[in-house]
């Protein structure tokens, strides 16, 4: 599937280490850039614990509002990691190469960004460790009933899990960053890093069983992860239109959607920041374009039937709520957002083969999808709490502060800047099976015709 | 013949494991043309079983037309083996198009296996029709996906058949792209075929394959439209599956709203499309002297889908219930009480161990999985899991009590004590061994007609796949075309 | 000791809208002033509101008035959401909040279907001359953590204990273990008391009212909240009598 570009191991080397041991220009200042964004939402957010809930826009009947969104939103982006990558490795695909660690990456960091978003959210978070069975003295387990008990074990479980995996897919990079990292202390601290690597075969052996069986364990961890953040809702009664069993495959095929158009977008992104031309070439867009038009569209056909089980029940509360969302000013905006962002406007720009072999085109439709997907999260979460039915006497609205602004602005700001860090101290693209993908590549000749091939060993 | 023969051609040219019983293109057109072109014993007694069967299913259908078709609960298992031939024969042609269109190279052998079964959605077609006189129009007041309501202005315009109509349109369409999918893909076999075969074949093959002569262009328009008629086929089962359970399913219960539950029963239709290919393979390897074509990598590559298909079985199950169990609600608490602890508990059990536990304990060893008797023994449980999570389904609902007795705005299921669960009469027992008959009965017709092996598929792979020196060992080089 | 299993009863049909039950919930919980503010920011904390419903067109307008305050369900939904045991359910059929326990993730308020729970968006402040009013039985909370209605738990316990002293068993309204509405309220709207024992008068009154069949008069009347989520309060809601209701019936 790829385009043939031969590149000797020493220009690999060489280009994937470009940035590890150099130092581009724009990377302090953009580094700066985001500290300074960090700085801003931590401030807002030691002005929140200080004051009291009261200063973001959260009110009665709105009680979960924009850190929610934004939780359930970074959960979502998470899932793209492991989709494409544990999932294109068990099935083989060659084209996952350079795309794997990219993602990986930024399912660790939008973890931590999504638990951050709790972090914010709760009234207060110096006790938020008590869900977790810790803390023993007070003779008192955590409730395990509560899907806020799910929730916090199983991201957990996902964040080691896929670091894990990320590690372990970075050891054999991490040597070769060690054996030409020069000054006094990076040579020592990659090579505390690399666990004596020195590519025996043994190790190679263990390397591939160990990123094999970690691929088949983090994917049930996978879907359970964002199952029990859509029953933070689906299980709720209290609140009309979050009670559907759909929730569970609902949101996944969403986070699914949102977290392989970000990988697209990172994608573009590093491409030219570190000029990775050669590695990430409009293949790569390509087959990520055609998985987010399947991705997509079965996103969209969750969503209708979502939808159509909503009106179905034909029950006032339920079809008023529904008319809320699409009918009433300012949702009605945000709802036809909504739609156009993530479905209407870049599906059919991905039918095009010009448009998905076009990172820049790639980067601006999978931008809208996220803009897309965040839209949605909040259009789940919040007509629904400020409409609370049947009792309509504490119905209310809800307009987000300028602190939950720059908080939320604060885990974007905080996401970059791990991508950027991570993607200054390791290599981006894995070396090592960028390398491993030149070796397997073949050919086969039939008449005139040539296919590309892969080298398997057999069976 | 063959199996023998190769197995000790295989020791004696290559290294262990490796499984090569053809050299040539030519010897895998002769091996499968002359295999398709004799009539074996086992394929007639295989017929005469499975009309036999057919035959007692309608006597068993018209001893049931004499109780009329005004109580539904007569029906019950009538529907539910509708269900189940829908679940199990239109959804196994999946598996020729879901790894075509991934490009793997397993699959070769199995996809004309699976796209057989397409001629068993004729079957099921004509399974569909008594359905339309035992459904009753919506007037009866029952929630339904078409809004219908007497009392409203607007909505008392809907047609009052929509069911029976859009599930009619949508089943006929899924039929005749199955069998289209089944032509396109048999037509460079037909050409071969009309070459190479004599009598009656010869000629039929020629009708069929049109002017088949296997230009480049030819193959590109072949693959583009297998392309799309596939994922039309995809897309038309999702959508049978989603108007079937909840038009002649869910609306029949009414406090049963589950989102998921159309979902649901479209994956389920996978595993068990899933199962029914592997059970096919294995009788075609066992009986119909294929042992060439379907080899461990076939059963290996199919059970390996069948295990990860057996967990999200799981998934999509305990969506649902989670969602209904922990919230509560009486009415949705009545309707897990029907369906799982109540009467039908034991249906319910049955089809939870054979389609799920069963396939998790056993599956998950790879031992089990690259064998020819694990997956087919663990794909005769799912299909046995599954007929048995239809029964509780199908027949719970079209055994509802309250027929005729719905209001739409209805929360609860109005019963205090769960009746008891509707057991088969001898009319329903016939019916449901007519209708496996009718179903296996189809697809040994079509595969006397059709090989049931494709052969322009087994001829690519001789070019895509090789056998290469590397290094100090022996590999496979894959082709990939794009 | 007996069982107990505290109720309320609510007649609607006497409950004039005068916010008595509001204002001295207010002063017996330590509940903050809620100024205008509040309101207008949508956080006041009222363990118990008057919800005030129009009904028809003008000019013939007429106002409903229900009493909601936390309905102490047996399935409460916001007891299994609660990730640290904050709010649970206690032997005597109550729904307890426990504040020091609560870390204020607020699920369990958007599970309350009868929207009963609050939640302290702010520190609460009183002004210095109401400082020396508040109750020393009851907490004062701090920000971020939920709080509701406990049908005056301090005042059951101390009167359990006081009668426990006495070598008696608590019976309703003895040693003022009504709470606080319910002593405030001058038309007698709201009943107090313990449905285990089946010599009160609240658990006769609210057999009587939930046996007959919805409608049928004398009693009858009575019904739970949203009985169809199937939570199972403790609070028996007694329908209003409507007069032209009835003359419709009788007429129609």
């Amino acid at each position: 599937m790829q385009e043939h570009v031969q590149l000797s191991q020493k220009k690999i080397n060489d280009d994937l280490l470009a940035g590890v041991l150099g130092m581009p220009k724009w990377w302090l200042g953009a580094v700066g850039f985001l500290l300074l964004v960090i700085a801003t939402g931590i401030g807002a957010y030691g002005y929140e614990i200080n004051k009291g809930l009261g200063v973001t826009g959260l009110n009665r009947p709105v009680l979960w509002g924009f850190y929610i969104t934004n939780f359930v939103f970074w959960i979502g982006i998470s899932h793209a990691g492991i989709m494409i990558s544990a999932i294109l490795r068990l099935t083989q695909a060659e084209w996952r190469r350079p795309v794997t660690r990219v993602a990986e990456v930024m399912t660790i960091f939008s973890l931590m960004a999504a638990l951050s978003n709790i972090m914010f959210h709760v009234g207060r978070p110096w006790r938020l460790f008590w869900v977790y069975p810790y803390d023993f003295s007070r003779g008192l387990f955590m409730n395990i009933r509560s899907p806020f008990v799910w929730d916090p074990s199983a991201v957990m479980t996902y964040l080691i899990g896929s670091t894990l995996f990320v590690y372990v897919a970075l050891i054999p990079d991490i040597a070769v960053v060690r054996d030409r990292a020069t000054g006094k202390f990076a040579p020592k601290i990659y090579g505390m890093l690399c666990l004596g690597w020195r590519g025996t075969p043994r190790q190679w052996k263990l390397q591939a069983i160990a990123g094999i069986l970690l691929s088949a364990l983090v994917l049930p961890v996978f879907v359970s992860v964002h199952s029990i953040v859509s029953w933070d809702f689906a299980v709720a009664i209290g609140v009309e239109g979050w009670h559907s069993t759909i929730f569970a495959p609902y949101f996944i095929i969403g986070a699914i959607h949102s977290g392989v158009s970000a990988v697209a977008m990172i994608m573009a992104l590093a491409m030219w920041m570190w000029k990775l031309d050669n590695y990430l070439r409009p293949d790569h867009f390509d087959a990520i374009g055609r998985l987010l038009i399947v991705v997509a569209t079965t996103w969209f056909f969750f969503f209708f039937v979502e939808w159509i089980f909503a009106l179905y029940t034909l029950e006032s509360p339920e079809l008023a709520l529904r008319e809320l969302q699409v009918f009433q000013a300012p949702y009605m905006w945000l709802f036809l957002a909504f739609l156009l962002t993530s479905f209407f406007i870049p599906v059919p720009m991905w039918l095009f083969k010009s448009v998905r072999r076009s990172p820049g085109l790639m980067f601006l439709s999978t931008i809208l999808v996220n803009i897309g997907m965040w839209l949605e999260r909040f259009l789940i979460i919040i007509p629904g709490l400020a409409r609370r039915q049947p009792l309509q006497f504490d119905w209310g609205s809800y307009h987000p502060s300028i602190v939950e602004i720059l908080v939320v602005a604060e885990t974007f700001a905080f996401v970059a800047l791990g991508m950027l860090l991570f993607s200054k101290f390791f290599p981006i693209i894995p070396i090592f099976d960028m390398k491993e993908g030149m070796q397997v590549r073949e050919e086969i000749k039939i008449g005139r015709r040539i296919v590309p091939a892969s080298i398997r060993e057999t069976p | 013949m063959a199996s023998h023969n190769a197995s000790g051609h295989n020791e004696e040219h290559h290294a262990e494991g490796m499984y090569v019983p053809f050299t040539s293109q030519r010897e895998v057109v002769n091996d499968l043309v002359t295999k398709h072109d004799k009539i074996s014993d086992k394929w007639l007694s295989g017929v005469a079983a499975a009309g036999f069967l057919l035959v007692l299913g309608v006597i068993g259908f018209v001893m049931r037309v004499n109780d009329g078709v005004s109580d539904r609960m007569v029906w019950a298992y009538y529907a539910m083996m509708f269900s189940f031939i829908l679940t199990t024969a239109s959804a196994a042609p999946m598996v020729a198009i879901a790894p075509r269109l991934a490009n793997a190279h397993w699959r070769r052998p199995v996809s004309r296996v699976a796209e057989l079964w397409s001629a068993a959605g004729i079957f099921s077609l004509l399974l569909f029709i008594p359905m339309l006189w035992i459904l009753p129009p919506l007037t009866d007041g029952r929630r339904s996906l078409w809004f219908y309501n007497s009392d409203d202005p607007f909505f008392s315009k809907v047609p009052v058949y929509s069911p029976h109509i859009w599930t009619t349109a949508a089943l006929l369409s899924l039929a005749a792209l199955g069998i289209m999918l089944l032509w396109l893909s048999a037509m460079p076999d037909l050409a071969l075929m009309r070459e190479h075969s004599t009598g009656w074949k010869q000629k039929w093959s020629a009708r069929l394959s049109g002017r088949w002569i296997g230009t480049t262009e030819q193959w590109n328009m072949l693959h583009h439209r297998m392309g799309i008629v596939g994922a039309l086929y995809f897309m038309m089962l999702v959508f049978v599956h989603y108007l079937v359970s909840t038009d002649f399913l869910m609306t029949l219960v009414p406090g049963w709203i589950d989102s998921l539950y159309p979902l649901t029963h479209a994956a389920n239709s996978l595993q068990a499309g899933v199962a029914t290919v592997i059970l096919t393979m294995f009788f075609l390897r066992k009986f119909g002297g294929y042992e060439d074509y379907f080899t461990l990598d076939q059963f290996w590559a199919m059970s390996k889908l069948l295990f990860a298909l057996s967990l999200l079985w799981f998934w999509f199950w305990f969506s649902s219930f989670n969602v209904f169990w922990y919230g509560k609600k009486p009415s949705e608490q009545a309707v897990l009480k029907y369906l799982m602890v109540g009467s039908y508990q034991p249906a319910f059990m049955a089809g939870f161990i054979l389609s799920f536990v069963t396939p998790l304990l056993v599956m998950m060893w790879n031992r089990v999985r690259k064998s020819f008797w694990g997956p087919t023994i663990m794909s005769v449980a799912v299909l046995a899991g599954t007929f048995f999570d239809r029964l509780r389904l199908y027949v719970a609902a079209w055994s509802y009590p309250g027929v005729g007795d719905y209001r739409v705005d209805k929360h609860e299921i109005p019963f205090d004590s769960i009746p008891a669960a509707n057991m088969p009469g001898v009319p329903d027992v016939l019916i449901v061994l007519g209708v496996i008959g009718g179903a296996v009965l189809f697809y040994l017709l079509a595969a006397r007609l059709i090989p049931p092996v494709s052969i322009w598929e087994q001829k690519e792979l001789m070019l895509y796949k090789l056998h290469k020196a590397y290094h100090r060992t022996e590999v496979l080089v894959l082709g990939k075309p794009r | 000791m007996a069982e107990n299993k505290w109720g309320m009863i609510v007649d609607i049909d006497k409950c004039i809208g005068c916010q008595a039950c509001v204002v001295a919930c207010q002063s017996e919980n330590n509940i903050p002033i809620n100024e205008e503010g509040h309101f207008n920011q949508r956080r006041a904390i009222e363990w118990i509101r008057i919800e005030r419903y129009w009904e028809g067109e003008f000019p013939n307008v007429r106002a409903r008035f229900v009493p909601v305050f936390c309905q102490q369900c047996d399935d409460a939904p916001c007891e299994p959401v609660c990730p640290v045991y904050a709010t649970y359910h206690n032997s005597e059929g109550l729904n307890v909040q426990v504040y020091n326990r609560c870390i204020g993730t607020r699920f369990c308020a958007n599970n309350c279907p009868y929207q009963a729970r609050f939640f302290n968006f702010w520190e609460p402040e009183w002004p210095e001359s109401l400082k020396n009013q508040l109750n020393p039985d009851v907490t004062v909370r701090s920000r971020g953590i939920m709080e509701k209605c406990t049908f005056c738990i301090q005042r059951i316990r101390r009167s359990t204990r006081e009668a426990a002293k006495d070598g008696q068993e608590v019976e309703d309204g003895d040693r003022g273990m009504s709470p606080a509405c319910v002593n405030a309220c001058p038309t007698h709207a709201l009943t107090f008391g313990n449905l285990d024992d089946s010599d009160s008068a609240i658990s006769k009154q609210s057999k009587e009212e939930l046996k007959q069949p919805a409608g049928s008069r004398p009693g009858g009347r009575g019904y739970h909240m949203l009985e169809h989520l199937g939570t199972h309060p403790n609070v028996v809601y007694l329908k209003k009598v409507d007069k032209t209701a009835e003359e419709h019936e009788v007429h129609g």
